[in-house]
């Protein structure tokens, strides 16, 4: 941090907050508030007199509220720029800071806070993590108990730069513990908070013991655990040394810690796996390691920069294995803690990582973008016509739909990622996407359909997942019938409603619509916009009489070749069931009610010849080219 | 040593079917619920961790012959603590319902009937929190007749049965009526110095070490007498202990939503108050009978109930029964 304060480029803007993020890869316009110091950061020079003098105590959360600080001060020693702030919730305005400061004059009661506008190509989130709170584990007693602490707690007292000056003393009596009992995995690995292993506690839970049994050898250590995780380089050895030094590692995970009243002393319950027995450890001293969870404000720094969260809550990155420090938001990285729970190692490669992907954009004069992007016909647009519409806008996971009355939608291109919600979702047909228009697809369905329809399953697949799980079926050697007729679309949130009444119109014996699983959805939140929208269509079609049965919705994953074949499997034995001369019939009753539905897509180009088309009824009777 | 060949694959599927069975391959052998249950007090061979571990692996014949999957109360101490939410109980349950159908029997004491004297009045059946007792016909003097019938596979030998019945007509052996009362009575003059206090706690309510030592060995002056539940304690164990000589009474019973029998601490708590009105009719302070539920937690809260048990005896002084 220090190198960077000091680097001519680097501009760090503590204490301040992102307000808004606008614009697109290589032309981020970012709104940052500056928070009022009250105190002038270029004439500070950090000598700390005024926190001397300062009469006002108050929490010190980086110390977790072991010691307090003054209303004057830096977070901590370290802290970049070392610039001092006063918080003006517990300042009594005594001005002894003022007189302190003397000649230098740098605190100033009069700093409002000042929002700064920036231009930047490309954004880096590094917003970290945060700790769980032992206290809603009741039986582990952490806040009912006074020698029950945080793992964070303990590294506090044990540093030598922390409020007790390195000498480990527990919270109840000021006196330096005989034994220590530390307890992993609380509130990770456990489904009743996080499913995740936090992954770093293992070894700085066998950092702070080792480093307890060199300034205390005498010390009684033990560790609970349910398996160590030491996957890294150097992560093994350093376990060894542990184990050498005498800490006793016990697999187990503590059912319950109970105090006794008198010496405050605590018993740990729990069964020693390798013994099979139950065992009642008392420890003077017992330190929770708790899992690393994400941030509060993960929501909102979400909503702001058009980030999407994995189950656990972390930002999720564009791809797992081949894209781990993009964020699904182009120009947009992610670095460390805030993308997942990780160790220094791995948060400092992130970050390096980070910074090369975000200098690619820095260094290029033009970016090139994805050819399969949305457009809106500004004469089809209702918003232009005056009426308040703005679906596009709400379907759009990048937020790169901007929809003003009086105004066409305006796609910002270089946020659109061409997943086609907006396209499916606009009612009035105003929106095309390149490369999958309307008349393209559904001149593929006219194809697809034109020989005996009724025996045929038309499955619709997401590129990224469905589409990747028919081949992964057919690389794989699955077997399936050959009924199936396969569409690709980039996404479930293109699969139009209009496309799968186009289907059944043309004849067809069975739909299937298959996508990703939602939380696999390439693009954020596309799959969502498509469940809703096929929710409510088997009852469209027991409506217009055809049978709902005849209708699939699947998430398939490009993993789930098995699952592709099972399902085509099952639906052609569906099909089989089924009377071919009633779907005949379902299909002749539901087609004027289809074609009249459909007659506004014939505004979309090339559309009007592929909805005149005379469809094939009877069997056997193959319609004219 | 266990072999490959032990392995019974279908045996995992079978109780996976089970209604309750679906969580065993969830459990990754964490021994949270080893370590809160409490049953390995009486039986130490008792670990519900193992026993889902070796149903797992499909060791069908070692888990279905054992006697621990017959041992679980359904207390669901650990279910709550379990991070992979297993409902252990529900899995045990599980396994037992397919060694039921494979002819094994639940091993140990089960509640008893006294056909002759039952009356049939179902206060048994209503009582029982694991609806083992149903009433039927069942042979009698070379003929039928009605009367309550306990399926020893679903009793747990909680005596909660016992303590509703209005005949001593059925109980666990070695808690029935007779026993207890005896248990109670025996030290009758031995003791003639003050206090003379009776603490009768239940199996599962003293969950830490010291506790349970210090209920075996409790100060002078003060018996401790134990029972399966605080459900098997009736108002004449009180009346019985106070006409014998004791001065006061402290039953100790689970902590509300911990009962070891699913609800026989409810019951007991109902009684409570019933009694200490009936103490107050016959001229006897309420503080000769006192209650107190203990939960997993309470470390060390035992001696100190104890205490003022003694305490409150001392200075209501001995009791007289000319009032």
């Amino acid at each position: 941090m220090v190198d960077a304060a000091r680097q001519p480029k680097v501009d760090i803007l503590a204490y301040s907050e992102v307000e808004k993020v606008d614009g697109y890869i290589g032309n981020f316009r970012v709104q940052v508030t500056k928070k009022p110091r009250y105190v002038l950061a270029d004439r500070c020079n950090g000598c700390g007199q005024c926190a001397q003098v300062c009469p006002i105590e108050v929490p010190n959360d980086f110390e977790m509220d072991i010691a307090p600080r003054k209303a004057i001060d830096v977070p901590h020693g370290q802290a970049v720029p070392l610039v001092y702030s006063i918080d003006m919730d517990h300042c009594i305005q005594c001005y002894k800071c003022v007189s302190a400061c003397g000649k230098l004059d740098a605190i100033d009661f009069s700093q409002e806070p000042e929002t700064v506008d920036l231009d930047v190509g490309s954004i880096i989130v590094a917003t970290g993590f945060e700790s769980f709170d032992p206290t809603v584990i009741p039986e582990y007693g952490y806040g009912a108990y006074p020698n029950v602490i945080t793992a964070m707690e303990l590294e506090r007292l044990a540093n030598s730069a922390g409020p007790t000056v390195g000498r480990m003393v527990r919270p109840s009596d000021g006196k330096t513990p005989k034994s220590i009992a530390m307890i992993q995995c609380v509130g990770s690995r456990d489904s009743r908070f996080n499913e995740y292993c936090s992954g770093f506690c293992c070894m700085y839970t066998i950092k702070n013991a080792l480093l307890l049994k060199q300034m205390y050898h005498e010390m009684d250590i033990t560790i609970f655990y349910m398996d160590i995780r030491t996957p890294s380089k150097g992560y093994e050895e350093f376990y060894n040394r542990a184990r050498q030094s005498g800490i006793r590692f016990i697999q187990g995970r503590p059912s319950q810690i109970t105090e006794d009243p008198v010496t405050h002393n605590l018993f740990v319950e729990a069964e020693d796996q390798a013994l099979g027995m139950p065992i009642e450890l008392e420890a003077e001293l017992v330190s929770l390691s708790a899992a690393a969870i994400p941030r509060l404000d993960t929501e909102h720094v979400a909503s702001t920069l058009t980030l999407s969260r994995s189950p656990s809550g972390f930002f999720m990155e564009y791809h797992p294995k081949l894209r781990p420090v993009d964020s699904p938001t182009d120009g947009v990285f992610l670095a460390g803690a805030a993308q997942g729970p990780k160790d220094i190692p791995a948060s400092v490669a992130q970050g390096s990582a980070a910074a090369a992907r975000a200098a690619r954009v820095l260094s290029a004069d033009t970016w090139e973008i994805e050819p399969i992007v949305a457009r809106v016909s500004a004469e089809r647009c209702i918003s232009a016509q005056g009426k308040k519409c703005g679906i596009c806008a709400k379907a759009c996971p990048y937020g790169a739909i901007i929809v003003e009355v009086g105004q066409p939608a305006q796609i910002t291109q270089a946020k659109c990622h061409g997943c086609g919600g907006c396209v499916a979702e606009c009612p009035h047909d105003a929106i095309s996407q390149d490369h999958f228009t309307d008349a393209q697809v559904v001149a593929q369905l006219k194809e697809l359909l034109r020989d005996k329809p009724e025996e045929k399953i038309l499955a619709f697949m997401c590129h990224w997942c469905s589409y990747g799980g028919a081949d992964n079926a057919g690389t794989s050697h699955f077997e399936y019938p050959a009924t199936s007729r396969g569409v690709r679309v980039m996404c479930s949130a293109r699969m139009d409603q209009d496309f799968i009444l186009e289907a059944f119109r043309r004849g067809a014996g069975m739909v299937l619509v298959s996508g990703c699983h939602p939380q696999d959805c390439h693009y954020i939140t596309g799959q969502q916009v498509a469940a809703k929208r096929f929710d409510r269509i088997p009852r469209m079609l027991e409506r217009m009489g055809i049978n709902p049965e005849r209708f699939r919705v699947e998430w398939i994953s490009a993993a789930e070749g098995e699952k592709y074949a099972r399902v085509i499997t099952e639906m052609d034995a569906k099909l089989d069931s089924l009377d071919k001369a009633q779907i005949q019939a379902e299909n002749a009753k539901a087609r004027p009610d289809i074609t009249k539905r459909l007659q506004r897509w014939k505004i979309v180009p090339n559309m009007q010849d592929l909805l005149e088309d005379e469809v094939v009824s009877e069997p056997g009777k193959v319609a004219p080219k | 040593m266990i072999r490959s060949s032990d392995f019974d694959p279908t045996f995992v599927q079978e109780i996976m079917a089970e209604p309750g069975g679906e969580h065993l391959l969830t459990c990754w052998s964490c021994g949270t619920c080893a370590a809160t249950c409490l049953v390995r007090r009486f039986d130490s061979a008792f670990n519900p961790r193992l026993v889902l571990h070796k149903a797992g692996l499909g060791l069908r014949k070692e888990v279905l012959s054992s006697a621990e999957i017959w041992q679980c109360s359904a207390c669901d101490a650990c279910y709550p603590r379990c991070p992979k939410q297993i409902h252990i109980s529900d899995v045990m349950k599980a396994i037992r319902q397919i060694a039921i159908r494979e002819g094994y029997e639940r091993p140990g004491v089960t509640a008893e009937v006294d056909v002759a004297s039952c009356i049939a009045c179902g206060l048994c059946a209503a009582a029982c929190p694991y609806e083992a007792i149903s009433l039927e016909m069942v042979e009698y003097e070379g003929g039928t007749k009605q009367a309550a019938k306990v399926d020893p596979n679903l009793c747990m030998a909680c005596g909660i049965c016992n303590s509703v019945c209005l005949g001593s007509c059925i109980g666990v052996p070695g808690y029935l009526d007779e026993a207890v009362n005896q248990n109670i009575g025996e030290d009758e003059g031995t003791s003639p110095t003050m206090p003379r206090a009776l603490v009768i706690t239940c199996n599962w309510c003293l969950h830490a070490g010291s506790d349970w030592e210090y209920a075996q060995h409790p100060p002078e002056g003060v018996k401790v007498v134990n029972v399966p539940c605080s459900g098997r304690v009736t108002p004449a164990f009180v009346t019985t202990a106070l006409q014998a000589g004791v001065d006061g009474v402290l039953i100790v019973g689970c902590q509300e939503d911990q009962c070891h029998y699913k609800h026989g601490n409810a019951l007991e708590k109902g009684r409570a108050a019933m009694l200490q009105n009936l103490l107050e009719l016959l001229g006897i302070e309420r503080e000769r009978a006192q209650f107190a539920w203990l939960g997993s937690l309470d470390r060390g809260k035992f001696p100190e109930l104890v205490n003022k048990l003694v305490q409150d005896v001392q200075a209501l002084g001995p009791l007289s029964w000319s009032e």
